[in-house]
């Protein structure tokens, strides 16, 4: 039996005795002692999750703001021209869609391997550890709007440091356009790369301290070289909080609106038009809020699948 | 009843329910009826001492001068409220001015007054959460007549529709630096685009001085740009309900082909333009890098008058007549700029609008107008203040103030945010384009545009 199992078991014997009302079933007990959580959580997640569906169904803009309970109901308009391919704003949706997704996708890709090995090397004996993992840490506490404004200047053409260095080297010309364009994806997956991977590293590391040392001695005694015990030992035992990680970290990713905003805009290139951007622009810059609710449920949605794909992830292995 | 009673209802619980039905039913329509009443309409009495609360535009360029001019504000309201003051936030971006405009908007709740720039006036009376001034109110603050006419344009659809008191104004005119145009031996400012294409060619070398630039990454740039062109032209972008986008007309396609042609074809713009915001057109003709500025407003001269052009650049009017023309079309109209400026408008809601309407009376003084020149280099909107300080008719203001004469307003449409959005995305599209390879094809800035207009027309409804 799982500690899990065991548990709730408990829980439901304790409510039998407890309450020793036989109209009450035992089994409603654990959801009395969920309560305190769930009625914040409904007040502030669930009941404004159901609104912003609602609005989403309505023709909610600036000439019905005023007297929004009697916004005229649209229905499924705003989700059939998104989404059906021969709708109005089927260009913009896909587009910011597939923006996010690759965006969230990459960066997630690149911040892995660099945050792992920084808490390899960190977990290790090293000289001035204590500093270093105070310094791995800057990018991460640096503000995202303060980040977002450092990396537009790095990218300026002609000026910024990334043309001057390419030039300096000879990888290309001095005038490469950084903020617009195809290449505006990377520099935003650059900017988001260097502002995030100490969260992995933070999470690997968590993780690397929690993996008894006799282990690694049985595999020193036994003969396993160095890629070997990481191999068999360290990944395995840190997969899942690595997994978890990732899961969070793309969802932090997908939802990242503020950096964006400040390196391109309200007007950015379709390339870098994410979706909390094209819903910020169509709420709160052209009064679309239907509209805007709309994609919102729709990027909430796509934002289910890592969250599901790492739930059940975890459960592999469950005896229970 | 026997049935509620079979089905375990007690006769006492039914009324309970029923009667607290009843009574919830009677109250809440009152408390509502109660709740839109409280917000007073002015009276002709004296207003109730209290503290009005302001949302103001920041002024990121002067943000001392601001602090100076609203403690000047304060001091003179003050000194004419006796037990009233008023606080003030502010905002720095379109983007927080319409959140807020949108929230107070749904909760009937937010400050006392809101400053709004003249193109989201449209959208702010369409909320429906704005005073319709009265006439009454107008003498309240000394009547319609003390305000620069063209500035009232913007202040609501129709003259007994006003909702928007002009605080300042914001012309736009050509700015060019003199010492490039002798240099390159052209002594009179060009007033046709054929002309000033000719003028800038003069002045380029393709390296590091330039004709003109352009800030097509701009929130804004593009729609002032691309709206002149059209109107010069005789065409709108929008018809004239309001409903349907004319982002893809002949003329609005001609306009953008015009502007994008400045980097493309004739050469005039650099090609690293296609990323420039507005600050950045600034900057380059702070450095002596461009010798025209198209459409600056007097914001530029805080950084021009502290640089190496200090002294050697003039405002005049634009060029009003289109490329390839030697005088307007048929419908065309010689304009240069759009009428421009901030406005304060009263809160529905406001339980304060009598008090507000004081401070309004004291910023629209000619003294305190007068600071908006001195302390933030503002053009004011009251005539008076015109005449009694001369230095504001005359120098680069002489033109300023021409310009705010001649200015032509942007339609009255509440879905112009949303047009001014959708032109900047097709804009930026080919701009990126002719930033990257040099050129770019009819076809597809085209098809840019007719995207741009479904989109536009699937927000319209």
């Amino acid at each position: 039996m799982s500690i899990k199992g065991a548990g709730l078991r408990i829980a439901v014997a304790a409510g039998m005795h407890a309450g020793g009302d036989s109209h009450r079933s035992p089994i409603r007990v654990p959801y009395w002692l969920l309560s305190p959580s769930l009625i914040p959580l409904t007040v502030v997640v669930f009941i404004p999750m159901a609104f912003a569906f609602y609005i989403s169904l309505t023709g909610l803009n600036q000439n019905t703001i005023g007297d929004w309970t009697h916004a005229p109901f649209v229905g499924l308009k705003h989700y059939v021209d998104g989404l059906d391919p021969r709708g109005p704003l089927a260009p913009s949706f896909y587009s910011s869609i597939k923006a996010s997704v690759v965006f969230s996708v990459a960066t997630t890709l690149f911040i892995l391997p660099i945050g792992v090995g920084a808490a390899l090397l960190l977990n290790g004996h090293l000289r001035g550890r204590t500093f270093l993992r105070a310094v791995m840490l800057l990018p991460y506490i640096i503000p995202t709007f303060v980040n977002g404004i450092l990396w537009r200047l790095v990218f300026m053409t002609n000026t910024g440091i990334a043309d001057q260095i390419q030039a300096a080297l000879h990888l290309g010309p001095r005038d490469t356009f950084w903020l617009i364009g195809p290449r505006s994806l990377w520099a935003l997956i650059v900017a988001d790369v260097w502002a995030s991977w100490p969260f992995i590293y933070l999470m690997a590391l968590a993780a690397l301290q929690t993996i008894p040392a006799d282990v690694y001695d049985a595999a020193r005694i036994d003969g396993a070289t160095t890629f070997r015990t990481f191999r068999r030992i360290t990944l395995p035992l840190i997969t899942p909080t690595l997994g978890l990680g990732i899961a969070l970290s793309t969802i932090n990713h997908f939802n990242n609106f503020a950096l964006p905003y400040v390196m391109f805009g309200p007007t950015p290139p379709d390339e870098v038009n994410v979706m909390p951007l094209n819903i910020y622009v169509n709420s709160f810059i052209t009064f679309n809020l239907g509209l805007g609710a709309a994609m919102s449920v729709v990027a909430l949605v796509i934002m289910l699948a890592p969250a599901v794909i790492y739930l059940r992830a975890a459960r592999i292995g469950d005896a229970d | 009843m026997a049935r509620l009673l079979e089905t375990g209802v007690t006769r006492r619980r039914f009324l309970q329910v029923a009667g607290m039905g009843t009574a919830a039913s009677v109250a809440v329509p009152g408390f509502l009826e109660a709740c839109a009443q409280s917000a007073s309409a002015p009276s002709t009495g004296s207003p109730k001492p209290a503290t009005l609360s302001l949302y103001i535009a920041k002024d990121t360029a002067r943000p001392q001068a601001q602090a100076q001019l609203m403690n000047m504000i304060k001091s003179k309201f003050e000194e004419e409220n006796p037990g009233s003051s008023f606080t003030y936030d502010t905002y720095a971006s379109a983007g927080e001015e319409t959140t807020k405009l949108e929230t107070s908007s749904a909760a009937q709740e937010g400050p006392d007054i809101f400053e709004f720039g003249s193109t989201l006036v449209p959208t702010a009376y369409a909320t429906g959460s704005f005073e319709i001034l009265t006439s009454d109110m107008w003498n309240h603050i000394g009547g319609k007549g003390i305000f620069f006419p063209p500035q009232l344009t913007m202040s609501g659809p129709s003259p007994d529709k006003l909702i928007a008191v002009p605080v300042s104004g914001n012309p736009w005119a050509m700015v060019h630096n003199k010492a490039m145009l002798q240099a390159a031996g052209i002594s009179k400012v060009p007033t046709t685009w054929n002309d000033f294409i000719d003028a800038a060619k003069a002045m380029t070398n393709g390296t590091d001085q330039w004709g003109t630039a352009m800030a097509p990454a701009d929130g804004f740039d593009p729609w002032h740009k691309i709206w002149l062109f059209v109107t010069q032209m005789g065409g709108q972008l929008m018809d004239s309900t309001g409903k349907k986008g004319l982002l893809d007309s002949n003329e609005s396609v001609e306009a953008c082909a015009f502007w994008l042609d400045w980097m493309a074809k004739y050469k005039i713009a650099a090609r690293q333009d296609a990323a420039f915001k507005g600050a950045d057109e600034v900057k380059a003709f702070a450095t002596g890098k461009i010798a025209f500025s198209v459409m600056a407003g007097p914001g530029g001269m805080g950084t021009w008058d502290s640089s190496p052009v200090a002294g050697q650049y003039e405002y005049t009017l634009g060029p009003t007549v289109p490329y390839g023309m030697s005088s307007l079309p048929s419908g065309g109209k010689p304009a240069q700029g759009f009428v421009s400026g901030q406005y304060y408008t009263l809160f529905k809601y406001s339980k304060n609008q009598e008090l507000a309407l004081n401070l309004l009376k004291v910023v629209v003084s000619p003294e305190i107008q007068y600071q908006y020149f001195q302390l933030r280099k503002q053009q004011p909107v009251v005539l008076g203040t015109f005449n009694k300080y001369p230095e504001l008719k005359q120098g680069n203001w002489a033109a300023l103030y021409d310009a705010a004469l001649k200015a032509y307003p942007t339609p009255f449409f509440s879905a112009w945010g949303p047009l001014e959005v959708e032109l900047g995305k097709a804009i930026n599209k080919m701009a990126s384009q002719v930033g990257i390879s040099g050129s770019y094809t009819m076809s597809d800035l085209k098809s840019a545009l007719t995207q741009v207009n479904q989109e536009l027309q699937a927000t319209l409804g």
